[in-house]
């Protein structure tokens, strides 16, 4: 680890030392918090996830629950979000193996539905219309591209995690999530050629 | 690692951020400052990631709403779980105490009363040993009991 992400942790220690203490106590208040907290952030990693809202918010309830149940297990050294995704990742894994058993490791196939947009219930424009259609072209673009691919991309750059982080999510190695970075940017790109400007 | 500069810098595009190390900073500038085509790659992965962040995608407050209220009745049954778990164990505790406190006494007991009414030594130990073993057979009686009460209420099988 270096440096800078050695400070990053110390820094954020007693945040995290205090969530980890309440989860120990099954909190109810600080669980309200984290919840509101990450509301975003959660959702949004689950929809990448399973290419679904309706499966996401179902898997966005069942994860809090799981963080009450398994609280006493995160040590309060990472960061929070880091072990909030990796549960989040695991019971969709859990979720994928009962359902079909290939899942997360294969892409969506190009004949099924692109991953679904919401109605974001802003004032209409011009620059929304644009705006929506950009959105539309990145969801169906990610839907497309292997499923480790996409869920390293969107814990990089939309999630913001570190290298370390995405590694202690996914359980890979950190050379392989630079690698995984690397082709599902490749993969991406050509999809959104004529959509950005 | 490959040896081809321009995918090496394509590779360190991609891990821009906490994923260089100064000496590959350094490197990348160097050659996006004398490559075009790399530059180009750059430009086009800022782009994506300004994409990939413009998506809106948020949690309807309806959702987060019941999603506490479920977390916080469930907070409230695993609280009383741990605390039932606390009691038990003190209890367990209490009771090793007791017994580890009391047994000689009792021992030293069943001996006396033994002698005065002149048993034989079996007899009395047989005694003491039933006395003990008691009220842990008193409790598995009354838990077989109630197991098979409550299977015959649900109507399933009893042993
Ligand atoms: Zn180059």
């Amino acid at each position: 680890m270096n440096a800078t992400a050695c400070y990053f942790v110390n820094w954020m220690e007693p945040e995290n030392t205090a969530i980890a203490r309440g989860l120990r106590r099954h909190d109810p208040d600080l669980l309200d918090r984290l919840i509101e907290q990450y509301q975003h952030r959660l959702l949004r990693y689950l929809i990448y996830l399973t290419g679904s809202r309706e499966t996401a918010e179902d898997l966005f309830q069942e994860t809090w629950l799981r963080v009450l149940e398994r609280g006493g297990q995160y040590d309060g050294k990472h960061n929070f979000s880091t072990w909030l995704f990796a549960v989040a990742r695991n019971l969709t894994i859990d979720l994928q193996r009962r359902k079909k058993p290939e899942s997360l490791d294969t892409p969506r196939g190009e004949d099924e539905a692109p991953l679904d947009i919401p109605d974001s219930g802003q004032p209409s424009a011009l620059d929304v219309v644009a705006q929506r259609e950009l959105s539309e072209r990145v969801m169906a673009g990610l839907a497309r591209i292997p499923a480790d691919y996409r869920e390293t991309i969107v814990l990089r750059f939309h999630e913001g995690l570190s290298l370390e982080e995405i590694a202690t999510v996914t359980g890979a190695p950190v050379g392989t999530v630079k690698s995984r970075l690397y082709r599902g940017l490749n993969a991406l790109m050509p999809r959104l050629k004529g959509a950005q400007g | 690692m490959t040896h081809d500069p321009h995918q090496q810098a394509q590779e360190l595009i991609a891990c821009r951020g906490d994923g260089l190390t100064e000496a590959q900073q350094t490197w990348l500038q160097a050659h996006l400052a004398s490559c075009d085509s790399c530059r180009d790659y750059a430009e086009a992965a800022d782009q994506l990631v300004r994409a990939l962040r413009s998506v809106p995608i948020a949690a309807d407050p309806a959702l987060v709403r019941t999603t506490q209220l479920r977390a916080r009745a469930y907070a409230h049954k695993l609280q009383q779980q741990q605390e039932r778990m606390w009691l038990i164990w003190i209890s367990c505790a209490v009771v090793t105490l007791f017994t580890a406190l009391t047994t000689p006494l009792l021992w030293q007991g069943f001996a006396w009363v033994g002698a005065w009414i002149r048993v034989p030594a079996l007899l009395w130990q047989t005694g003491f040993v039933m006395f003990w073993i008691a009220p842990a057979l008193a409790a598995s009686l009354l838990f077989a009991a109630r197991g098979t009460f409550l299977g015959s209420r649900n109507g399933t099988p009893q042993g």
